[in-house]
């Protein structure tokens, strides 16, 4: 048959997009789609015609948990932007200190690994900070030393292309966090430390994810990964 | 307007902006939770369908393309299609629940100034009764052909000649 013939073309994409199209004929077509660009063309003008009627209908508001679902299913609840800010607003914020408590037990075994089987640091690192995922993976190994803040990104990190990460300072005073800049995707960085770094106590750095370029407003968009300083 | 709004809080969701998509969400939720309800009868269903429809849209932002109708519109195809994926799981009929008559309470008091909707609505008026109820009840209940024969009392290549013949004149009417 010769699918691509104008009118079969179009009257499969039309029933395909009203729903009449059933069966093992819509998963043929949906194959179709993917094969011949012309099919998938002709399916997306049908929705463009039809699907104005799903407007025609009057509105019905959703219960409020099904947004409380999608924040649940795309991961927004646990780093909330809104609450973030707020959050660390509070002396201790629980959600800091039970990530930050998982981590920095995790970064004491690995600091001590580090140790064991890399050779010696330079003199002048103060602090070390461990950034590992939920699967304990280390992403990043963070080298505080006098002036820099030097960044090994790891081989288990899978860094999307389409995304950069932020490093951020979270303070316990509360006040917002404070950026220290992008994060390698691949390698090695060595990142300017602010003066501040020193000068205010600081219950852990934190990671983010951010749009190419980084955070648009100068706070974290998704925090994704925290970890304590170790103090050497 | 409408459409641009939408389109700006779309872009920003593809950039990865979680309160551009919850504003996304608040201000065209009621619209699709609508659609998927009136196909699936069901609150429980409606709001799977909804929720998947969402997740799909937050993962796809970026796939949409302006020229192929409004992000409401693309939005609609959707959960339509998450709607439909669940009447077929479910293996939902649609037979005894519907309305006999073409009780459709469509809303045509709103959107007037969408350019598209004035179209459409011109449209769909020029099409015989019988072919407008067949394509009714595929496309706001989800009946399949049988299930639309059981509804207007004619045989299935009666039924499918309507809609066929229906969605072609709707094309050819909307078509510029």
């Amino acid at each position: 048959m010769n699918y691509q013939s104008e009118d079969l073309k179009n009257a499969l994409a039309a029933e395909y997009v009203l729903g009449t199209l059933r069966g093992p004929a819509r998963q043929r077509f949906q194959k179709l789609m993917m094969q011949f660009p012309l099919i998938s063309d002709a399916t997306q003008t049908w929705e463009q015609h039809l699907n104005g009627l799903g407007q025609k209908i009057p509105p019905v508001t959703p219960d409020i948990v099904v947004w409380q679902r999608i924040e649940d299913q795309l991961g927004f609840v646990a780093q909330p932007t809104k609450t973030n800010v707020v959050a660390i607003t509070k002396s201790k914020p629980r959600i800091w200190q039970s990530i930050a408590g998982l981590a920095s037990a995790a970064a004491i075994v690995l600091a001590v690994l580090l140790f064991s089987f890399q050779p010696p640091l330079q003199p002048e690192v103060q602090q070390l900070a461990l950034m590992s995922n939920e699967q304990a993976d280390l992403l990043w190994a963070l080298e505080i030393g006098a002036d820099t803040i030097s960044v090994q990104a790891t081989k288990k990190l899978i860094a999307k292309s389409d995304a950069d990460y932020e490093l951020w300072i979270v303070a316990v005073d509360g006040r917002p966090p404070i950026s220290l800049g992008l994060l390698p995707k691949v390698g090695k960085l060595v990142l300017s430390k602010p003066q501040l770094f020193d000068q205010i106590e600081i219950a852990a750095l934190a990671v983010s994810l951010e749009p190419l370029g980084g955070s648009p407003n100068g706070s974290p968009t998704t925090v994704l990964y925290t970890s304590e300083l170790v103090i050497l | 307007m409408e459409h641009e709004q939408h389109l700006a809080l779309l872009g920003a969701s593809a950039q990865g902006d979680k309160q551009a998509f919850s504003k996304l969400y608040h201000a065209t939720s009621k619209q699709l939770y609508a659609v998927c309800l009136k196909m699936l009868s069901s609150k429980e269903l409606a709001e799977e369908a909804l929720q998947e429809a969402y997740v799909r849209i937050w993962h796809n932002a970026s796939e949409y393309r302006t020229g192929k109708g409004t992000v409401l519109t693309w939005m609609v195809s959707i959960v339509r299609y998450r709607a439909l994926d669940i009447l077929r799981y479910h293996k939902i009929r649609k037979e005894d629940e519907l309305v006999e008559n073409e009780s459709f309470d469509l809303d045509t008091s709103e959107k007037i100034s969408d350019s598209e909707q004035l179209l459409l609505d011109k449209c769909l008026q020029q099409l015989d009764l019988q072919q407008r109820q067949a394509i009714y009840l595929a496309y706001f209940n989800g009946c399949s052909h049988q299930e639309v024969v059981k509804h207007l009392n004619n045989p299935l290549g009666t039924i499918k000649s309507w809609i066929r013949r229906g969605l072609m004149s709707l094309q050819s009417c909307l078509t510029p």
